[in-house]
């Protein structure tokens, strides 16, 4: 009967899981609080607090301006005087307005403070091209990624975004948890019984023999798509889903790499300075020379003009080419498959 | 007020400095001397669990709130003893526990931190308040704007204290932005405020002391402007601007000298307790150089710690 | 005439539905322009609607269950006392009205 209730499952929206971690959280400790724009009585651009004004009250759960330096300076002064607060940032895009407040000081703050201080706080924002535009269609993960002392988090499933919240609502420093637009249409088996993901763990999406194909985010369902076209050619792609970018589970891709001799980065943001490219470059530090190529978005921004867009956002048929490209490759490391 | 307690002070402040800057190892240093009544005037007005903020310019604000001479002289000096280990040397001097949250070396850095910090207080529950200091150069910021209004709007128990010196480095406040009474930006906000003269401890501390209180009881945020006077150049690396006419007219101006020539006058301050506040600051200088230059390092490794 | 009463589409930006409420039990007759069913979105409730009469038979899909767009969720006739088939396979969707709100 226990094994039965632990594993117990129930389908949510992706924005479900997400209010249901947030009230978890708030409900087990009082010093969880939430700002942002629209959370409050409207429950969240993407309706992902509905409910949480309703029980918590404004108190802990408050609108702000539009104002994005002042809500993450709130919420990382906050966090360092002994809250827990969820800041929301709408688009990803906008997270730029708040990197002061962030880096130089919530980041840094643990160790300029020499360990007197810390900041708790979580920034939670949405990123991706959805016909937006080129000021709010950004993925820009892999600019922070090498922060020290910022944690960077990913879900690509609501089980995920359940359990990655929920776990950066109990880390002791600032974490970045990141959603994309594309996710949100989407449903997802989600544990009934509380359960936390670690931060830093990377999960195995599919096993393979031929190619590791390493993805977060809405990229996950697009390397899954390439990969059910490429068994029918005769391709097995191994994929993982990276979860967290910072720090990242290179334990997990390196095992996977060590039996497939090929590693294709996904991402999607920008190539150059990328995930894919800081993820290239250590497996082969770890392994030696293997296989690998980066896909990720065109060099350019992305416009809202839906013929532009698709051509700049990596797709399953992309990911498919630059499998075989890379399999087919007589050369290491493979060029000119970044695209 | 405790008159003698607000000269010793300064008096501290102002030795401190003048010894550090002696030293041929001072470091990068933005000096407190000339505004010491802004830091202690304020300080003046806050109880144990209020915290200050301040900006770069933080040895007056950590010495007024308190920190022993000692361990800020070891932090600037890089040394392990210091609060921070001595990771943080002036640009990030804190000690929490003793109601120093801060300094923040990013100009305009520290308002929307102070605000968040503001906002923990609210929550939490107890009457206590956040105090923050930053210069005329944080004015322009939009940093600011944002603090003011959110400020106003949540209520939050936030004494904002523009310690405002005229210059952002080389340049005049005239130049730098449009208000000529930097008390001004909080009108738009609703927000209490006033400009006082930031040379007199006893005007600093009774309008401190009044928004402070106004604070604590839940009235929401204040903005003090304290027109100030910097005696050095903006930083230990920046050269002076300033003619020399300028700068002696400016040491006339000297709030330590008008402080005791007003507690003279009204017989709080004999010959006799001014040289024994004097020897008891130097005495206390003396022991702090010595405990910060007999202190330790870190080692390298501690350049890893706390780090991620 | 038998029916199957299908999630109604295109519904931008939507992959899968889950049922909010039923507004009848089987047995239930429905004029043209009621409200049947309402449907969940992620970020919307569908108000599904005859578009002319009939008769509610049997209700393939709960409350809280999912269906993709398209997918049969009821099996509705013009006479009360037809005969119904096991499956909807084969069937004419039933002709609705929906609304997204």
């Amino acid at each position: 009967m226990a094994s039965e209730m632990a594993s117990a499952t129930v389908k949510l929206f992706y924005r479900e899981a997400i209010a249901r971690a947030v009230r978890e959280e708030m409900m087990r400790d009082p010093r969880v609080i939430l700002i942002g724009q629209d959370v409050a009585a409207m429950g969240g651009s993407y309706k992902e607090f509905v409910g949480l004004f309703e029980q918590f009250g404004a108190s802990r759960v408050r609108n702000t301006p539009v104002a994005e330096a002042s809500m993450i300076g709130l919420g990382v002064g906050a966090a360092a005087a002994g809250m827990r607060p969820l800041v929301s940032i709408t688009y990803m895009d906008f997270l730029m307005l708040g990197l002061d407040p962030l880096v130089n000081y919530g980041a840094k703050l643990r160790y300029k403070s020499g360990g007197q201080l810390s900041a708790p706080v979580v920034v939670k924002t949405t990123a991706g091209a959805k016909g937006q535009g080129v000021a709010h269609s950004q993925c820009i993960e892999s600019w922070l990624m090498n922060v020290p002392g910022l944690k960077i988090v990913a879900p690509a499933t609501p089980a995920d975004a359940y359990g990655l919240l929920k776990s950066a609502l109990r880390e002791d420093g600032p974490v970045l948890y990141v959603d994309h637009k594309r996710l949100f249409p989407g449903a997802g088996e989600v544990p009934c019984v509380e359960d936390l993901i670690p931060i830093g763990k990377s999960i195995l999406r599919r096993h393979g023999r031929d190619i590791t194909i390493v993805a977060h985010s809405y990229m996950v369902r697009v390397a899954e798509a390439a990969a059910d076209r490429l068994a029918a050619e005769g391709i097995s792609c191994e994929i993982i889903d990276l979860r967290s970018l910072a720090p990242l589970d290179l334990a997990a891709i390196c095992e996977s790499v060590a039996r497939t001799s090929a590693l294709l980065t996904l991402e999607e943001g920008q190539i150059p300075c990328g995930v894919g490219g800081e993820i290239a470059f250590r497996v082969q530090e770890e392994l030696g020379p293997v296989r690998v190529a980066r896909v990720g978005a065109l060099p350019v921004p992305v416009s809202s003009n839906p013929v532009l867009e698709a051509a700049c956002i990596p797709d399953a048929e992309r990911v498919c080419q630059a499998v075989r490209q890379i399999l087919s490759a007589s050369r290491n490391p493979v060029r000119n498959v970044s695209q | 007020m405790d008159t003698l307690a607000i000269l010793r002070s300064m008096l501290l402040i102002r030795a401190f400095e003048d010894a550090l800057i002696k030293r041929p190892d001072h470091g990068f240093q933005l000096l407190s001397s000339g505004q010491e009544a802004v830091a202690v005037g304020v300080c003046a007005a806050l109880h144990d669990g209020d915290q200050l903020l301040s900006s770069g310019r933080s040895i007056g604000p950590a010495l007024a709130r308190g920190l022993d001479p000692g361990i800020v002289m070891a932090e600037l000096l890089g040394k392990a003893a210091g609060p921070c280990g001595g990771k943080a040397g002036r640009g990030h001097l804190a000690q929490p526990s003793a109601g120093f949250f801060g300094a923040h070396a990013v100009v305009a850095g520290n308002l929307t931190i102070a605000a968040g910090v503001a906002l923990a207080m609210q929550l939490q529950g107890p009457s206590h308040i956040v105090a923050c200091l930053f210069g005329d150069g944080a004015c322009g910021a939009g940093a600011l704007h944002e603090t003011l209004n959110i400020a106003a709007l949540w209520k939050l128990p936030l004494l904002l204290v523009c310690d405002n010196n005229q210059y952002s480095v080389s340049t005049r406040r005239s130049e730098a932005l449009a208000p000529a009474r930097l008390s001004d930006l909080a009108m738009p906000f609703g927000i209490p405020s006033a400009t006082v003269d930031g040379m007199d401890v006893t005007a600093v501390y009774d309008a401190a002391l009044a928004f402070a209180q106004r604070a604590r009881s839940g009235e929401g945020p204040a903005f003090l402007e304290c027109v100030s006077y910097r005696f050095a150049s903006h930083s230990t690396a920046t050269r002076e601007t300033r003619s020399a006419a300028e700068l002696k007219a400016a040491r006339e101006l000297c709030p330590i000298r008008r402080f005791a020539a007003q507690l003279e006058e009204q017989g709080g301050l004999t010959a006799g307790i001014r040289e024994t506040l004097e020897r008891d600051v130097d005495g206390q200088i003396t022991e702090a150089m010595r405990f910060a230059d007999s202190a330790a390092y870190p080692l390298a490794s501690e350049a890893l710690v706390d780090g991620v | 005439m038998n029916y199957k009463l299908i999630v109604p589409g295109p519904i931008e930006d939507v992959e899968e539905v889950r049922v909010l409420e039923w507004h009848g039990t089987p047995g239930r007759t429905f004029a043209a322009g009621e409200l049947i069913v309402e449907l969940e979105t992620h970020k919307a409730i569908v108000e599904v609607r005859a578009a002319k009469q009939g008769v509610l038979r049997r209700i393939l899909c709960e409350a809280g269950g999912w269906r993709k767009i398209g997918e049969p969720l009821a099996l509705l006739s013009d006479d009360p006392a037809s005969p119904l088939p096991e499956s909807a396979d084969g069937l004419a969707a039933m002709l609705v009205e929906f609304e997204v709100t």
